[in-house]
């Protein structure tokens, strides 16, 4: 998947590039180095002609004919089977015409009967970071399975996935294939390269038609002529997505050498034998992931502290306490006690009950912080499809209460909207805004502490989804 | 395994999202609409974009080019035809322009006849007025005991200034009003080719809600035998085991306790608390009618089709709620749940694939943002996620699944090269 993604990615690179530019067409570059590198069984390619163009199809075989047979893609329907990290156990299916599938479900239902199996194997152990403010899985068997069954948390040492292994694995030369990190690494430097390459391609332009206006002499650069007039001249330098600025001639010998070919990092290297690495990275689950495994699943209890080797495990913590620490620590980065009352807008609050109720319709939620929004809505998970949608929660506050308790309670102008639908628009989710209908504080000192009733809490607060989404005139007229 | 990050710089630029009113114009075409042969007439074509100036004599004779190109679309002077000079009386008690002989095209889609005559609001004469097809006069002044008949001529022409400050503004009564986001949203949408009028009586502060169509009674479902359904409720209890939650579970949790779970939909189904807005239920209004709610529906908007008439124009295609972006915030939950109560309800095909019937929602219209003159369309929709349970149909399936294209609801530009 993720390389035919890549396949793709080159084919809109060159849609970029409009015919007029004189940019080097890929089929040109790509051609110089089929020369070298050709391959005793790949016929050679109808791109060689110069007229050719630069067509996607003919340089996917190209490129295709030049890679290494990648290793088989796990197979993620088999991996993300199960859908929470709960167990259940289904029926075997009633076929009409074969007798013997009545005998299986009868077996069936006879032993399920007599010894009920459990939805709940293993409850896993975690414990709560102040620090990170997030709660942290340190068992290996439990961070493949919270990830694997429903896509919770991420890695501290990756993007998404704990991968940190398997690519620590791969940079010391012990497992070939690549992980969807280094995957994307080796993209972002496809795509700086490319970038750099078109710059490069549109000063020589410059340059050529200063040379025809007589402006420049035969060898000369774009450089004596910006120095001489004072005007502001192309960017010589370009900004690179990672902060660093490239100067343009210093990238000349670099396109070279490649041939403009893809710096892909390829390594030649031996396989060298196994070494024993010890895996640092854990799981991290945000407050509202770790309470919907405790509270709703039931399937994580969070200790005190990190002692999951010891052989004595330490007491978990009960609900109430857990909701009172979540929210404590929602609001406040200064000393935290876990005897203030909790706001009915807290942002624990509305953050988990929007999450809940998400993930109760079968939804795979996860956090939106990289597209600056709450909340992404996978179908099935990140592993299968891309998100859709992409939630920002607006608490609302229209109970009776509010008017008469009217404080002042922000909301959020029209650029911030803009803001929120550019971005999302860009990277192709719907901007789905959802509404948190605020109940009065419910949360009194009078109550004993302990004896909050989390469900009736979570009872009290409503959602409303509204799709926003920009409208166009000239493309809806027809 | 997150590979959204990636999407945005990979991909060429959306066609829905590109809008190419938003660009920069390259003037230099206009000089090609004004000086071309009307015979053949062709659609000019954009130039190239530069960012930056470099010392190249092309690209200063370029920007040279398209000032003039500008300049002398501007200093182009326009008249009236004799043909088609319509003349219009201004009635400053209502607001409104009042036109005897109608002898246009426009008229059409514009005006509403009221005895013999055809009246237009204030946003159609203005508009009207300001593309130079309408000519309108200011009554003549009485004088004490003055009896005499006065043509429409007689008045004194208005002027393009005059008629924005007559025509906007005005806050007699709320059938009169005009504000210049109004206008600017109305113009905007008549030049890209739209019809468009005022949504409903604007003597009402709101207007009302409007119910669900009522619909078809529920199909009578057929009994089945009692032999059948006897054996069907044993079999269910057989093999599905009930769940229940107790106070107990929902208090202190799991919701989900320890157990024999047949499938994961009744998981879900446990899981299930959060309560949602009832899209079942009429719809209200949560806010007192107020006469300076901004959130209202203004405009009906439709298609332009040949068999418009606006005598009978059905219902319209786009409802538009205009919006001055400087003295408005985001919506609150009631304003926007009022605002929808007054929409009808347009829910999407049953049949479409879930992404698109969440996109599409029960109910919708189009905020108008505009800041300082400039519009920004927003499309809200009331979406019923609540209604659509992904577990039920996002079971595991076999390998080989990447090929559901169509299922995807991944509407233009999405999936390809995938």
């Amino acid at each position: 998947m993720l390389e035919s993604r890549r396949q793709a990615g080159e084919i809109r690179y060159r849609r970029y590039m409009t015919p007029q530019q004189p940019v080097p067409s890929d089929t040109e570059l790509q051609s110089s180095h089929m020369s070298e590198a050709i391959q005793p069984e790949q016929s050679a390619p109808k791109s060689g002609s110069p007229e050719n163009g630069a067509l996607p199809r003919q340089d996917k075989a190209a490129n295709g004919g030049l890679r290494k047979p990648r290793p088989r893609r796990p197979n993620y329907h088999e991996i993300h089977a199960k859908s929470l990290p709960l167990d259940v156990y289904p029926l075997p299916a009633f076929v009409p015409h074969n007798p013997i599938s009545v005998v299986r479900i009868a077996i069936n239902l006879l032993s399920h009967s007599i010894w009920p199996p459990k939805s709940h194997r293993v409850v896993h152990r975690a414990y709560y970071s102040p620090e990170t403010r997030s709660v942290h899985v340190t068992d290996q068997a439990s961070i493949r399975a919270l990830w694997e069954h429903g896509f919770f948390g991420k890695g501290s040492l990756s993007r998404s996935e704990p991968q940190w292994l398997v690519a620590e694995k791969r940079k010391r030369g012990a497992e070939a294939s690549k992980t969807s990190t280094e995957v994307t690494q080796s993209r972002r430097e496809e795509r700086k390269q490319f970038k750099l390459e078109r710059a490069k391609a549109q000063r020589e332009a410059i340059e050529q038609q200063l040379r025809d206006e007589g402006k420049l002499s035969v060898d000369g650069s774009l450089d004596q002529v910006v120095d001489d007039e004072h005007v502001p001249a192309l960017p010589l330098t370009i900004e690179t997505g990672d902060n660093t600025v490239v100067d343009l001639d210093a990238l000349v010998p670099a396109v070279d050498k490649t041939s403009g070919m893809l710096v892909l990092a390829e390594h030649d290297t031996e396989p060298v034998p196994e070494v024993k690495i010890q895996d640092l990275e854990h799981l991290q689950l945000t407050p509202e992931e770790a309470f919907f495994l405790t509270y709703a699943i039931g399937a994580l209890d969070v200790v005190e502290v990190d002692n999951t080797d010891s052989a004595e495990p330490s007491e978990s913590y009960s609900i109430q306490h857990l909701m009172r620490l979540y929210c404590a620590h929602a609001v406040s980065t200064s000393k935290i006690t876990e005897e203030t009352l909790i706001e009915p807008d807290n942002p624990f609050l509305l953050k988990y009950v929007v999450y809940h109720h998400f993930r109760s319709l079968g939804w795979v939620v996860r956090s939106g912080v990289k597209f600056a929004v709450d909340y992404l809505l996978y179908i099935r998970g990140p592993a299968f499809t891309h998100a859709e949608f992409a939630i920002m929660i607006v608490p609302s506050y229209s109970a009776p209460y509010w008017t008469e308790h009217a404080q002042e309670k922000k909301s959020r102008d029209w650029w911030w909207l803009h803001r929120v639908n550019r971005v999302q628009s860009q990277v192709m989710k719907t901007l789905l805004l959802v509404y948190v209908e605020v109940p009065e504080p419910w949360d009194n000192a009078t109550e004993d502490g302990s004896k909050l009733d989390v469900g009736s809490v979570l009872k009290a607060y409503k959602v409303r989804e509204f799709v926003f989404k920009r409208w166009s005139p000239s493309r809806n007229r027809d | 395994m997150d590979e959204d990050e990636e999407l945005s710089h990979m991909r060429a630029p959306d066609r829905a999202d590109f809008d190419p009113t938003e660009e920069t114009q390259d003037f230099r075409f206009l000089e090609k609409l004004t000086a071309q042969d009307s015979a053949h007439p062709t659609l000019p074509k954009r130039g190239e974009k530069d960012f930056e100036s470099h010392a190249t004599n092309l690209q200063l004779d370029t920007l040279e080019a398209s000032r003039r190109a500008m300049h002398g679309v501007l200093s182009w002077q326009r008249t009236h035809t004799q043909k088609g000079h319509i003349i219009a009386m201004y009635d400053p008690e209502r607001n409104m322009a009042c036109v005897d002989k109608v002898r246009s095209q426009h008229f059409q889609t514009i005006g509403t006849n009221k005895g013999g005559r055809e009246w237009l609001l204030p946003e159609e004469a203005l508009f009207l007025l300001e593309r130079g097809t309408l000519d309108c006069r200011w009554p003549v002044k009485r004088e004490v005991g003055d009896q005499g008949l006065y043509r429409t001529e007689d008045g004194a022409p208005m002027t393009l200034q005059s008629a924005y400050s007559a025509f906007i503004g005005f806050e007699g009564g709320v059938g009169g009003k005009l504000t210049l986001e109004m206008y600017n949203v109305y113009a905007g949408l008549k030049r890209s080719g739209y019809v468009i009028f005022r949504t409903g009586t604007w003597d009402d502060d709101r207007g009302d809600a409007l119910l669900a169509p009522p619909k078809a009674e529920e199909q009578a479902k057929s009994q089945p035998g009692v032999f059948k359904r006897f054996f069907t409720e044993i079999w269910r209890r057989l093999s599905q085991p009930t769940h229940t939650m107790s106070p107990q579970n929902l208090a202190f949790g799991p919701l989900v306790k320890p157990g024999l779970y047949r499938s994961y939909n009744d998981i879900y189904r446990l899981l299930n608390i959060i309560p949602t807005h009832d899209r079942t239920a009429p719809p209200s209004f949560i806010l007192p009618p107020s006469a300076d709610n901004p959130f209202r529906v203004h405009f009906d908007v439709y298609r332009t089709t040949a068999k418009f008439r606006k005598s009978a124009r059905g219902p319209p295609d786009f409802r538009i709620c205009v919006i001055d972006a400087r003295s408005t915030l985001v919506p609150t939950c009631a304003q926007l749940n009022d605002l929808m109560a007054q929409v009808p309800e347009d829910r999407p095909k049953e049949s479409d694939p879930p992404y698109q019937r969440l996109k599409y929602g029960y109910r919708n219209l189009i905020l108008a943002v505009v800041d300082n003159g400039i519009p920004s369309y927003i499309r809200v929709a009331d979406s019923a996620f609540g209604d659509v349970k992904i577990y039920d149909r996002a079971g595991p399936r076999g390998k080989g699944g990447r090929g559901r294209g169509g299922g995807r609801g991944r509407g233009r530009g999405r999936g390809r090269g995938r």
